[in-house]
């Protein structure tokens, strides 16, 4: 009789609960990440998903193009960005065509960029991570492009304009003057807005992220260099790693069973009290008679 | 001769009958119910991916808040009750109510600090929702040091019934505030997030197979058997406490 309200108002209120939760549901809304134990990385829509259980590769037929994500188990950068070009597309690299450190939201990285032949060339953002090394290569194997996409700090990082560093990438990169050059109207990409250089034999983009310029170039024919730029940028802003946090999960758990422990605990110690105090009740009145 | 009807006379005023058969099964369900909703948040729903092992805290965090809900609103149904009827065991249930209430509460509050320290970067922070949640839990530890405070069991009853149906005021506040404030940051699972939310997540199959039968065990059972024993317990507390009067006026 007593519990009947309390059940009726429980039943009602899981009734409504169950309604919101299940039209809540939408498994489509879910961020297409491919996850492994390590990393979470964007899902690349187009591309040709070649992931693996420990590294996410996506390949591009037309462009020659992939992008690939993994940790390679060791501590040295150029050590680790070799294995894995090696592992994973069979090419040996030597020294870097450019080199440099950026610092990210999330850590150091090197940006790289070798020109492994005649026909591939490939972009590579590192840094260290718990598990060895982060490595994000992009590789293109088309005879008729040679492609270099970097990340590189804002030399005046009150410009909303990476003009000047797509001039440093230009002349260290491809030993051409930026005036060789034309500005273009710039385009607006998933990734951000991004500044458009184009000539006859070099194009050329950049957009601004934080305080740092992320920089595209593209030698030979003209291209999708726009797709190619905009997937490398979703793929290096949208990664992360899941952080650790079990110690917290495991200091909220002992809370919830100090508190349920303290409370059924005090109901045992109050019930033992009052026997305790029965018993001495009975055992006066034994007395009194 | 004399003392066995006495001893038998306090047995018949003291229950110290063992528990009922419908609460020693409510007991172990709840306790294995309580196991399985464990695993099922800890082993079976996924890995947040991107705030990693903490959202499991959610599985306890927010059913918690309701199993609050329901001990608190027992308080008022026990509160409005004993105010028509005066009978002595619904003052019992609204003060179980808020026993059990108050514990889910610093449960629900504890929790979601210890959540938002990874992922707000802070223990606290002075949101809508953290800070009247907090007001909540005040409100019902002054009941308890309230009630205790008066003497007569007349006047404790009557104004602690009052007292527990007012203070019902602040869980519908901790309730609703997140749908009227917009300047909160706490999430909303369950419709859209305000604005300037951070830390939420999206409810999807794996997060429901979790969560509900988490939501049930605490809006139902694990209120519902914590408060039978502490009603029981409290009614022999009476009873035991009579005796002793009347023992110390013979």
């Amino acid at each position: 009789m007593m519990m009947k309200p309390a059940i009726t108002i429980a039943a009602l209120l899981c009734a409504l609960l169950t309604i919101g939760l299940v039209s809540a549901q939408d498994d489509e809304a879910k961020t297409p990440y491919f996850q492994s134990r390590s990393f979470n990385a964007p899902i690349l829509a187009g591309w040709e998903n070649q992931s693996g259980e420990d590294f996410a590769q996506f390949h591009w037929a037309e462009a020659s193009a992939t992008i690939r994500t993994a940790i390679v188990p060791l501590d040295d950068i150029s050590d680790a960005v070799g294995a894995d070009l090696s592992e994973a597309f069979g090419i040996a690299v030597g020294q870097p065509i450019y080199r440099d450190k950026v610092n990210l939201a999330d850590g150091t990285w090197s940006a790289l960029v070798y020109d492994v032949d005649e026909a591939t060339t490939a972009s590579v953002m590192a840094r260290l991570a718990s598990a060895g090394t982060l490595v994000i290569s992009f590789v293109e194997q088309d005879p008729a492009a040679r492609i270099a996409l970097l990340t590189m700090a804002q030399t005046d990082d009150a410009l909303d304009d990476p003009t000047p560093e797509i001039a440093i990438a230009v002349e260290s990169i491809a030993g051409r003057s930026l005036s060789e050059l034309t500005r273009a109207e710039s385009v607006l990409l998933p990734s951000g807005e991004w500044t458009v250089y184009a000539g006859e034999a070099m194009s050329a983009m950049g957009m601004v992220f934080g305080n740092d310029s992320y920089i595209a170039l593209r030698e030979g024919a003209p291209g999708d260099l726009a797709a190619l730029a905009d997937a490398w940028n979703r793929t290096l802003l949208g990664f992360f790693i899941t952080p650790d946090n079990s110690q917290y999960l495991a200091l909220g758990l002992a809370v919830v069973f100090v508190i349920l422990g303290a409370l059924v605990g005090s109901l045992f110690w109050r019930e033992r009290g009052l026997r305790k105090d029965l018993a001495l009740l009975e055992q006066l009145a034994g007395e009194d008679e | 001769m004399e003392a066995e009807r006495k001893s038998l006379a306090l047995d018949l005023r003291i229950d110290t009958s063992p528990m009922p058969r419908l609460l020693r099964a409510l007991t172990v369900i709840t306790a294995l119910a309580f196991a399985g909703t464990l695993a099922l948040g800890l082993r079976v729903a996924g890995t947040d991916i991107q705030q990693g092992e903490i959202q499991r805290i959610f599985y306890i965090h927010m059913p918690s808040f309701f199993g609050a809900f329901t001990a608190f609103g027992l308080t008022v149904i026990g509160g409005v009750i004993y105010l028509a009827r005066k009978n002595e065991a619904w003052d019992r249930i609204a003060l179980a109510g808020v026993e059990v209430g108050l514990a889910f509460s610093l449960i629900n509050l504890l929790t979601g600090s210890i959540w938002a320290r990874p992922i707000w970067n802070t223990w606290w922070t002075w949101d809508p929702r953290l800070t009247s949640a907090a007001i909540m839990c005040l409100t019902y530890a002054a009941y308890l040091m309230l009630r205790a405070g008066i003497d007569d069991p007349g006047k404790r009853r009557a104004f602690m019934s009052v007292y527990g149906i007012l203070a019902f005021v602040t869980v519908l506040i901790t309730l609703f505030i997140i749908r009227i404030v917009p300047e909160t940051i706490h999430p909303v699972i369950v419709g859209a997030s305000p604005q300037n939310a951070q830390g939420g997540f999206e409810a999807t199959s794996g997060v429901v197979i979790a969560l509900l039968p988490s939501l049930l065990l605490w809006l139902t059972l694990l209120p519902i058997t914590l408060i039978w024993h502490r009603v029981r317990l409290e009614a022999r507390i009476e009873a035991l406490n009579r005796l002793k009067l009347q023992a110390l006026s013979e």
